[in-house]
């Protein structure tokens, strides 16, 4: 049984596919972006799973030095803080293009807004603001 | 000469303080020339590198703790640093260009930010050319992404927010893959190093052939989103169409190279062609490859709008592109470059020509360009020679990377391909070429029609001259490129 002794593996697998049907599947952008979480905190999920070793410290060295045997590898850590910072960034952008297009669309369902073709191309033909 | 080897971690840093100097400044036409004086230093060490490189070979460059593993390393070889030297020139160019045109399509509150943006992406491209470690290729990947979108939804249309919110979610599918794929590779490798990742693998790929295919699987599908592959294309017609006529010469003739030239990095310096080629995974890229140059061919013809005919246009050549990578042999990565610079450079000069084609008649049906070759002569030739090149006329670069392709192809015994590659070059013609007649000849075309009429001035024409006279460059000397970026691909 080894998928369930590696459960932790499992649950993030389990949860990207969550997530990446939730992120193609779903209309509304909304959700959609909740998805794109999902998938990210999996991959996060998966990532400290495999950088844990039961019983080891993180490397923060206060009391004097014991041993390599005694600390986790920190880079994994390191690469989720990263990876947090990108999802943010890219969340944060999706729900301004989200405002953005609820002002301009006055709906957040996606298939209807690619559906509009007609009136956002005679849109486009228009000069711009100056 | 030590000092040359610091030259590309001080290109990407210089191009990013730049970028995020320019908001103190509030005069637009400072910002221009500051963005230009930037860009142009650092095109300068490029081409010292490049020179460098051509003496002394490849080298790495430790960014952290030198002489370990431990930091982030950068490697620049014969194709990173050709490739990064004639993207690096066609953002130059086309940032020229903008300087003449960008204030008819944007608000000009919005100008500052294009420039930031256009850095940050320049940036963040040379990063993901250079860089050896995976995950640092990852955060410039996204940086790309967010940044190419960024200059999409910078003209704030409908149509350009819809086309940006369609690009970002694919492209988060495509980074959600990507990283769950780096993940898989740490936790199987326990490096993030592509040299000693490839070393690992080495060791015992028999016994993880299922995760390494899992692995190559994520990757090419992160990436195929990322870089237009055939079925996952739907979101580039829209974005590189509304976009401005800059963005979408940077859209179509750098950010997609620069991912493209990440799964080439992936597959030559991390796994190695070996053992790709025991994956039945390049199979699946060359048949998604030739039908992406037939299906983005067949829609291009369909189109009416000239922007999204260019934009299919460039489906079709990432298709020879992932064609050339899905040959599995390390002269078919070298064509797959080879044919990067050229589209690069033939790309942004016909999105240029076309922008001024539209600016100038006000419309951007094709139908109204009906002699226009009268009307605007010399923008008519340049997008004529673009053209040229795309379907594949001797001596220009499309030409010579269809020829090698056949070549490496028949050498392969893959014979089909030959017939792959030449109906596409018949449907590029049947797509280009009435464009050009209708615009030159016919006597019910000219009727009416004033010699000169709509010249476009000659500060907008001259980016595109430079740029055509580097495609008609890159094509002479296509033995020397292709003879330098052979000492790349098969460095390792």
């Amino acid at each position: 049984m080894t998928l369930l002794n590696n459960y932790y593996e499992s649950a993030s697998i389990i949860l990207f596919g969550i997530g990446l049907a939730t992120l193609m599947l779903n209309r509304n952008l909304i959700k959609k972006i909740i998805g794109m979480n999902i998938m990210d905190t999996s991959i996060f999920l998966f990532l400290v799973a495999k950088g844990y070793i039961t019983g080891r410290k993180a490397p923060i060295i206060t009391t004097g030095f014991e041993g390599i045997d005694a600390y986790v590898n920190p880079i994994p850590s390191a690469l989720i803080l990263t990876g947090i910072v990108v999802a943010v960034s890219v969340t944060a952008f999706l729900l301004a293009l989200t405002v953005k297009i609820y002002e301009a669309y006055g709906t957040v369902d996606l298939e209807i807004i690619l559906n509009l073709k007609g009136d956002a191309y005679a849109d486009n033909n228009k000069l711009p603001l100056g | 000469m030590q000092i040359i080897t610091s030259f590309p971690l001080v290109k990407i840093f210089i191009i990013l303080l730049s970028a995020f100097s320019m908001p103190l400044i509030h005069n637009r036409r400072h910002i221009k020339i500051i963005s230009i004086i930037f860009l142009s230093f650092s095109l300068t060490l490029s081409l010292i590198t490049l020179n460098y490189v051509f003496r002394n070979g490849a080298f790495y460059f430790n960014a952290g703790y030198p002489d370990t593993f431990l930091g982030i390393q950068l490697y620049i070889g014969p194709v990173e640093t050709l490739l990064s030297s004639v993207l690096e020139f066609v953002i130059l160019v086309v940032v020229w260009f903008s300087a003449f045109s960008i204030d008819e399509e944007i608000r000009q509150n919005r100008i500052k930010f294009f420039y930031i943006l256009i850095h940050l992406l320049t940036a963040s491209i040379l990063g993901i050319i250079y860089t050896n470690d995976i995950f640092n290729g990852y955060v410039f990947i996204e940086v790309a992404a967010l940044a190419s979108c960024g200059i999409i939804v910078i003209k704030e249309k409908k149509e350009n927010i819809k086309a940006a919110t369609k690009y970002i979610i694919m492209s988060t599918i495509g980074s959600g893959l990507l990283l769950m794929g780096i993940a898989f590779i740490y936790s199987y490798t326990g490096h993030l190093n592509m040299d000693l990742i490839h070393l690992e693998i080495l060791e015992g790929y028999d016994d993880y052939f299922k995760s390494l295919l899992i692995i190559v699987a994520l990757y090419t599908a992160g990436l195929g989103v990322k870089s237009a592959m055939f079925p996952l294309h739907i979101w580039l017609p829209d974005a590189h169409s509304s976009a401005p006529t800059a963005s979408s010469a940077l859209l179509s003739g750098v950010v997609l190279k620069g991912f493209a030239y990440f799964l080439i990095k992936f597959m030559d310096r991390m796994l190695g062609f070996e053992i790709i080629n025991q994956l039945n995974i390049l199979p699946i890229i060359l048949i998604l490859g030739s039908s992406g140059m037939i299906f983005g061919s067949l829609s291009a013809i369909f189109q009416k709008n000239i922007k999204r005919l260019i934009a299919y246009s460039s489906v079709a050549q990432m298709g020879y592109i992932f064609l050339a990578i899905g040959l599995g042999s390390p002269f078919g990565a070298v064509i797959a470059v080879y044919h990067m610079m050229g589209h690069a450079v033939t790309k942004s000069a016909l999105f240029l020509c076309s922008g001024l084609m539209i600016e100038k008649t006000g419309k951007n049906e094709i139908s109204n360009y009906r002699g226009l070759g009268f009307e605007m002569p010399i923008t008519f030739i340049l997008f004529t020679l673009g053209a040229l090149s795309m379907v594949g006329i001797p001596i220009l670069p499309g030409f010579i990377s269809k020829w090698y392709l056949s070549i490496e192809s028949i050498q392969l015994g893959k014979f089909l391909l030959i017939f792959v590659i030449l109906l596409s070059s018949l449907l590029n013609a049947v797509y280009y070429f009435p464009i050009i007649i209708n615009g030159f000849f016919g006597i019910e075309n000219l009727e009416n029609r004033v010699y000169k009429s709509k010249r476009a001035p000659y500060e907008k024409l001259a980016p595109i001259i430079v740029l055509i006279t580097a495609m008609l460059v890159l094509g002479i000397f296509s033995k020397d490129v292709l003879d330098f970026l052979i000492t790349g691909i098969n460095a390792l």
